[in-house]
């Protein structure tokens, strides 16, 4: 098959699995390798060239590529792990990785350090992320960080000039319900996302107040105080017109999908994501975007963490992991691989690697470097993996969230359900 | 013995891809997620016997499993006698021969076939959008529409007026049904100057009760397994405060969300057998209101 007939292919059906299968009989010789990453079309498109520039490099291994928007990809990773095919390589973030080593459907990767495998030039702090009980299993792509982005035009309109009247790295709740309520009245659109249901931001809070997520001991952080302050605080912004309504925002708990975010929809002015969505959001934009922290309480103590965005990871499956480790490997280290990728994943780990990309990045991917340097110092400690579980806690924390947007009951009796409710779930996983 | 092994050899092999279709694709996987329902099984490791565990915490501890049965089962009671209700409606006024009758059948039945499609469910999140065409309509008329979708209160609503739009394929078999009775009953009727109510209840009704039981068994399971409306105008999770949970899409979030598939195989279990009592039951009252024509006695 020609390159040309296998991407329009790809294209056409979006069947990943057509391809895998179409793509193994037409080339017998030589180490097959299947990588499996969540995406979206921009990453894709790198990530099928990165591909393309890998085999015209290494003619004796094939990789395939197969991707899914990241509401499928954990459902098909699952039938995988069942059926015992997943593929060799697979993308994995930091809250679920636990898991994944946990119940034994990735495997180490140190018996390929220093072989196959090159990790010479990674920052120190992306390998003890990828490091689980001692051993290392998780190859870092990019750095990332959580990212407050809003629309440039409607903070302009409204006469909110960031680094005058707020500052973007370090800005309080009662500032920020001060200028998303001015942004509404200027503007006629809400200054910001509710985040009553946004765990991302909660886990900040979290830290911002002194707690961590998850105790020592593997118990569940927060506390009553915790997670009533929280709900009020975005309670009180949304009361002072500074949000959609509660309702509308309840629509929105628990969507992943970039293109549903209230910044891209144009239905708020703030939307909160991972710093590494910044150039993903751009794209589905015109008006530009500008890049602050999460909000803080007064006492500015840091809650963000700067985290591995994703990794690369070899699979218990994998039938030649000598081959997918050297894919691995040039993943992060090749340069013309990683020029491709770009900042797409996050800010790269490997120090050559961020040195190349410097000089070309665009204006977005400048913006999201300067963000990076901007953060230093004010985030917190990486906390280890959450344990398993943690998934379902985010997933009760958004359901139950939403009875406080709706009105239909009390903060504190809620905060006490979800508080119950957690405990419950990590006893039981 | 030998004779007759060798004279039926021919079916058996003509049968074989269906025979072994059945036992490798459905018999084995059934059986396979009985025993799973038994186990602790997280799809990594092996499975773990547990014995009747996951029943109990089902039962006894699990708040979203009784939600789950009581969205189900509000969402198949109301919905199945609405849609039939509707679908005879039509069925009758197509059965008075419009013109273009092959026309208007293929019509109604087009959303039967679009119906279980991710697509019109996709479409109907944004119909029923607080910014859709709904709402948009309702505007018009200087009403403000609620958030029909993120409103519990509303959101269960709007797949129930999906179930109903959905109504083709009953309404083509009570067609079916009706053009079966005889119209020399309702001249009869007429002659002895019954009006239209009573010749629909004495004459359509007890003549049609064997289509309508048909549809109502048929209906009913499909009610009960509905899943991917729900499932996609809730974002996969039941929400808005689980009020789209419909069993098949708890059962999804365990097995695929939460990587519990012994306790998912459970649950899977329960509904089979739900679906099995109502059917029972629905057999077991037909005698009392449903006569066959050719039935002697």
């Amino acid at each position: 098959m020609s390159r040309l007939t296998r991407r329009t292919f790809l294209g056409a059906s979006g069947s990943v699995l057509a391809l895998a299968a179409l793509g193994r009989p037409a080339l017998a010789q030589g180490a097959q390798i299947r990588h499996f990453w969540w995406g979206n079309p921009e990453r894709d498109r790198r990530t099928f060239e990165v591909i393309d520039i890998f085999n015209t490099k290494h003619p004796e291994i094939t990789v395939t590529g197969e991707t899914l928007g990241f509401a499928d990809y954990f459902t098909k990773l699952t039938t995988q792990i069942a059926g015992g095919n997943m593929p060799d390589v697979i993308q994995q973030g930091y809250g679920v990785l636990f898991e994944y080593i946990a119940n034994g459907a990735i495997v180490p990767l140190d018996d390929y350090v220093g072989k196959s495998l090159d990790i010479s030039k990674m920052d120190q702090s992306a390998i003890d992320a990828g490091t689980v009980d001692g051993k290392f299993y998780a190859l870092s792509i990019g750095a990332n960080s959580h990212m407050a982005m809003f629309n440039t035009r409607l903070f302009e309109e409204a006469g909110i000039v960031p680094g005058e009247d707020f500052d973007p790295y370090g800005y309080s709740y009662d500032e920020l319900g001060a200028f998303a309520a001015a942004v509404k009245e200027a503007t006629g659109v809400p200054g910001t996302d509710d985040n009553t249901a946004d765990y991302q931001n909660f886990s900040d809070f979290v830290g911002q107040k002194g707690a961590m997520l998850f105790n020592e001991d593997g118990s569940y952080g927060p506390t009553q105080e915790i997670v009533e302050e929280y709900w009020a605080t975005w309670e009180s912004i949304r009361n002072a017109g500074g949000t959609p309504p509660g309702p509308e925002s309840a629509g929105l708990a628990g969507v992943s999908e970039l293109s549903q975010m209230g910044v891209v929809t144009g239905k708020s002015a703030m939307t909160y994501l991972w710093s590494n969505q910044l150039v993903g959001v751009q794209s589905l934009m015109e008006d530009k975007l500008g890049a602050a922290m999460y909000p803080n309480t007064p006492d500015m103590v840091p809650g963000s963490i700067v985290q591995p965005s994703q990794f690369v990871c070899l699979t218990r499956d994998s039938v030649d992991p000598e081959a997918a480790t050297t894919y691995m490997s040039a993943f992060v280290n090749d340069l013309d691989m990683t020029g491709v990728l770009g900042l797409e994943r996050g800010i790269p780990s490997q120090s050559d690697v961020r040195e190349a990309l410097q000089p070309k990045l665009s204006e977005v991917e400048a913006l999201s470097v300067e963000f990076f340097d901007k953060i230093q110092g004010k985030t917190a400690v990486l906390p280890p993996p959450p344990p398993s579980g943690s998934n379902e806690v985010e997933q009760t924390f958004e359901r139950l969230a939403v009875a406080v947007l709706l009105g239909e009951r009390s903060i504190p009796e809620v905060a006490g359900d979800f508080l119950n409710q957690a405990r419950a779930i990590l006893a039981r996983a | 013995m030998q004779k007759f092994l060798r004279k039926n050899l021919a079916g058996y092999a003509f049968l074989s891809p269906w025979l072994i279709g059945f036992f490798l694709l459905a018999i084995g996987p059934i059986l396979a997620s009985l025993y799973l329902s038994f186990t602790k099984y997280n799809v990594v490791r092996p499975p773990q016997w547990i014995g009747l565990d996951n029943y109990m915490y089902m039962v006894q501890f699990d708040q979203r499993f009784w939600k789950a049965l009581q969205v189900t089962f509000t969402f198949v009671f109301v919905s199945v006698p609405l849609k039939l209700i509707f679908a005879l409606g039509v069925a009758m006024a197509l059965d008075k021969g419009i013109r273009a009758i092959g026309w208007y059948r293929a019509l109604f039945y087009l959303p039967s076939i679009l119906g279980g499609s991710i697509a019109v469910a996709i479409l109907w999140r944004q119909l029923f959008n607080y910014d859709g065409v709904i709402n948009s309509v309702l505007r018009l008329f200087g009403l403000d529409g609620p958030y029909w979708l993120s409103d519990p209160r509303y959101s269960l609503w709007t797949l129930i007026v999906l179930a109903m739009w959905q109504f083709g394929s009953p309404m083509l078999i009570f067609l079916a049904g009706l053009r079966a009775i005889p119209q020399e009953l309702y001249e009869a009727a007429e002659i002895d100057a019954a009006g239209p109510v009573r010749k629909f209840f004495a004459i359509t009704v007890p003549l049609l009760a064997p289509v309508i039981f048909f549809n109502l068994v048929l209906q009913m399971i499909e009610a009960f397994k509905s899943f991917s409306g729900a499932f996609i105008i809730s974002g996969g999770s039941g929400a808005p405060l689980d009020s789209l949970l419909f069993f098949t899409v708890y059962l999804y979030n365990e097995a695929f969300s939460f990587l519990r598939m012994g306790y998912a195989s459970a649950l899977a279990w329960v509904l089979l057998v739900i679906i099995a009592l109502f059917t029972a039951i629905a057999f077991w009252t037909s005698k009392y209101w449903v006569h066959y024509e050719n039935e002697r006695g």
